[in-house]
Order: C-alpha cells, then structure tokens, then sequence
C-alpha cells in the first residue's frame, strides 16, 4: 500500500504559500456546500477537475476511483431510501422512496463526491508539514502541529514493523489467508501487540531525543522551511473567495443550502 | 479535564499522542478498504486503539486519537466532517481512562464480572459520546442521517472495544506499568480536591450520551418532536431537527466533560 497521496511535482498548485491552500480548500467546501442541485455542483466539480489537472494529480483520481463511486451510490442510496419524502412512491417503516427524496440524494451525492475530490486536490498538493505550518500560521499550537507531522511519519514505520511481524509469522508456517475474510481479519490481529510494544520501547528514546533538542524551551519556533507570498498566492487567494461568493449567491438566489 | 491542557508541558505525554494517533491511523488505513458507508465510516477494528490507549495514556490518546482519525482520513474521506470526527475521537479517547479512574481503583486488566460490566459500561459511554456528536454534525452538514450513522458508529466502537481492548490491555499494560509508561506514573498522581464535582459531570455526561441517542434517532426519524423546534424547520433530510434539537444535549455534555 502506497502511504501518500501527496503526488510529488512542481506545479503552481504546488507552489502556493500553504495558507492559500488551506483558505483555498475552506472555500472549495463552502463552494461545494451551499451547491443544493446537480446543476450547482457539476461546474464546481469540472472546476475542481481542472484544478486536479493543474496539480498533476489526475492519478490519484484513478486511484480513488472505486471509492469516489461508492461515495456517490452509497450516499445516494442512503438518502433516497432515508429522506422524509412528502409524497413518497413507496413507504416501509422508516424508508420513503419519492421524487423529492430522490433528487436530494442525487444533489448530495454531487456534493458529497465533490468534498472528497477537494480533499484529494488538497492532499495531493500539500504535504503533512506544510499542513502543519499553515495550521500554525493561523494560530493552532505549535505542539499540536508538530504532533500531526510526528504521527504522519511513524505511521509508515508501524506498518513496516506489522508487515515484519507478518513476514516472521510466515515463516513459522502461521497461514494468514486461511478461512473466510473475517477469519482472515482476526488472524491480522494478534500482530498488533508487538507493534505496541515495539512503540511503547520508542516512546522514552524519543522524549529524550526531543528534549535533548529544546522540545519545551519557551519562545518562537524556527524551521528550515520558509515560505514566501507572491502573485500567484494572491491571485489564488482571491479567486477561491470569489468562488466560494459566487456560489453563495447563486445558492440564495437560486436556491441551494 | 485541566491535564488536557498540563499534559502539553510534558514532552513523554507529547510522544504519547504522536504514538497514539499513528497506531490508530496505521490500523485505520488498511481497513479504508471495508467501507459500511463510503467516504463515512469503514470496518474499524482500529477502534480499540483510542480505548487501549486511554488507559495507558491518559489524556495523550484524547488528542492522539483526534488527530489519528483525521491522519486516517488523509487516505479516503478528507472533509468538512473531520471537525465532527476530531471532537468525537476526543471524547471517546479522553472519556474510558476518565471514567475508569472515578469509579474504581483497579487497574484496567479485567479480572472479573465486576472488571467486565464496568469495562462494558464506560466503552459504551465514550462510544455513545462519539458516535452523538459524530452522528449529529454529519446529519446537519446533509451527509448522512443521524439514525444510519448514529448507530453505526455506535456499534462498530462497541464491538471493536469490546472484542480487542480487553485482550490488548491484559498484554500491553502491565509491560507499560513496568516500565513507568502509564499516564499516572508520567503526570503523578492527580488532585482529589474536586472529585464531588467530577461526579456531577459524570451524571451530566452519562445522561446527555443516553438521551442523546434516543432523541437523535427519534428527530431523525420524525418520531420524535420537541417543544423547541418548531414544525416548520423539520425539513426532509432533518437537519434542522436533529441539529436544533439535539443542541441542548450537547452543551450539556460539554458541560460534563468540563466538570469531569
């Protein structure tokens, strides 16, 4: 399993000060949001498409593609089936199937399915540190930024540990695709414990080795990244709001959320 | 509820959160591929972690199951409903260890029936805290009905717990006791000077969790009507209703959580 989304490149969408980016994703969903038909969300989405395109992360896509489909048959099914219909085709217990409900489901599963497709624009141009440093920016803790960058790293480090776990009880003849999926399930497991305990081990070094560099000494936090504002972030900055008002307006005068 | 804010001047409780949030994120990830409601919830055996990990860390896995969901989500299901996700992963992380430490001296190693309806008890309580407030900010951003994904939360953290935290604590604890990697060992012992009070915000915690799932599948369902909202913002996916409706329950379990 690939443990990144982040798509390595140097587009402009990679270029952008990582505050425009998280003020840019804010806007998008509050884009995507108010969108309350199919016609409002489909030139958002052929917007965010473009944006996918631009960014180099039109992979990613691919990659996601079963799961941008589920997200938009589940939630469509959900909502056709669970919303109070006023003159519902078809009614049992709690599920009324009607016209209303139907094309709200669909609205949703634009919208929804258009969220996921922002995030994934997002993470495919924006790496867990400049997350963090944009969060810190805005005025999150510096700690809490740090800790998010922290757990990003290790995650592929316990997953190795597992797959290492896996591989020695292979060894031993242990058959972890025996039975059925649940079976299978249960048998991955037991493996847990060991990358706790091999975590747990971690824990003190890693205190000592952050402590050792001035982890809880007072005053303003330097790094080696910097970054810089130019056009492109302002440009950026100002059509991500503007969308996100034209969207507002057009909700209010067209209806939508 | 102060040592959620202390334990940040304690560089071993800072470690702690970075290692809860990636174990959880490195169970979460892999079962991404299980969904029950695609880009909502998935198969999460990884749920046993935040529960472990409270008793071995306290407030550390409060934070680090919040941020671990929202490091999850980076690989399927990033959105406006991680806000949702983080509060509730707070609170199932901060409220099993909380609980616990109130009601009993015992350490989480279940031994007994005793061990095991009190294990039960307070499982469901950060469970239903978790799947309330998740459950409630989804159905008022139009996502998913509170009465779908309400209960499945609910569930899945149950099960997940139930299943595998027993059996993790029993193996994990006693080597993290022994080497003086428990919350307690860590922080010291905790001030008793307000424990009338945390039992108030436990009352205030355990009734909003419970009232809160009842109302929240009757306002979804339009089974269920309150005084305070009124019939005309019921609407068809009951966002208003669920989100005006359950608002009082939900300051009320703030207010808990504050006093705990």
């Amino acid at each position: 399993m690939k443990l990144s989304i982040y798509v390595v490149a140097n587009t402009p969408l990679h270029r952008l000060h990582p505050v425009v980016k998280v003020v840019g994703i804010f806007c998008f969903f509050v884009a995507a949001f108010t969108a309350g038909s199919p016609i409002q969300s489909l030139p958002l989405a052929a917007v965010v498409g473009a944006l996918l395109w631009l960014g180099g992360a039109l992979a990613n896509v691919w990659r996601f593609r079963w799961f941008l489909a589920l997200v938009f048959f589940m939630t469509f099914l959900v909502w056709s089936l669970f919303f109070h219909s006023e003159a519902p085709w078809f009614a049992w217990g709690p599920v009324r199937l009607g016209y209303d409900g139907v094309r709200f489901a669909l609205a949703t599963a634009c919208r929804l399915t258009t969220f996921f497709a922002v995030g994934l624009l997002f993470l495919s141009t924006t790496r867990v540190e400049e997350f963090a440093d944009a969060l810190g920016m805005i005025g999150v803790p510096a700690k809490l930024g740090f800790v998010m960058t922290l757990a990003f790293r290790l995650v592929p480090a316990f997953v190795d540990a597992a797959l290492s776990v896996v591989q020695a009880q292979r060894c031993r003849g242990f058959d972890f695709d025996r039975g059925n999926w649940l079976e299978r399930v249960r048998h991955y497991l037991p493996v847990i414990v060991p990358v706790f305990i091999g975590a747990l081990r971690r824990a003190d070094l890693m205190a000592m080795a952050l402590e050792a560099r001035g982890f809880q000494l007072p005053g303003p936090r330097t790094s080696y990244r910097t970054y810089a504002w130019g056009w492109g972030d302002a440009i950026a900055l100002v059509g991500s709001v503007m969308l996100a008002g034209t969207w507002l307006l057009w909700a209010r005068f067209a209806g939508g959320n | 509820m102060r040592e959620l804010i202390a334990m940040w001047r304690n560089t071993r409780m800072v470690v702690f959160t970075a290692l809860t949030a990636s174990l959880y994120a490195a169970i979460l990830i892999p079962f991404k591929v299980l969904p029950i409601i695609p880009g909502v919830t998935e198969l999460r055996p990884a749920n046993a972690i935040p529960v472990v990990c409270s008793f071995l860390f306290g407030p550390a896995a409060a934070w680090g199951a919040a941020i671990g969901n929202v490091i999850g989500d980076f690989f399927g299901g990033f959105g406006p409903g991680d806000l949702f996700g983080f509060v509730g992963n707070f609170l199932y992380g901060f409220l099993p260890y909380r609980t616990w430490e109130l009601l009993t001296q015992r350490r989480p190693v279940l031994r007994g029936p005793m061990d095991w309806l009190l294990f039960t008890a307070v499982v469901g309580l950060a469970s239903g805290a978790c799947a309330l407030v998740i459950g409630w900010g989804l159905n008022v951003l139009g996502f998913v009905p509170f009465r779908v994904l309400g209960n499945i939360v609910w569930i899945n953290n149950m099960l997940a717990s139930m299943l595998l935290a027993p059996f993790l604590l029993a193996v994990v604890y006693p080597r993290a006791e022994r080497g003086g990697l428990t919350y307690g060992q860590v922080l010291g012992r905790r001030e008793t000077g307000r424990v009338g009070l945390a039992y108030v915000g436990l009352g205030l915690v355990v009734g909003a969790v419970g009232v809160g799932m009842w109302l929240g599948n009757g306002l979804s369902s339009g089974s269920v009507r309150v005084p305070w909202v009124g019939e005309g913002v019921a609407g068809g996916t009951g966002a208003w209703a669920v989100g005006l409706g359950l608002a009082p329950v939900l300051v009320v379990l703030l207010l808990g959580m504050v006093l705990l």
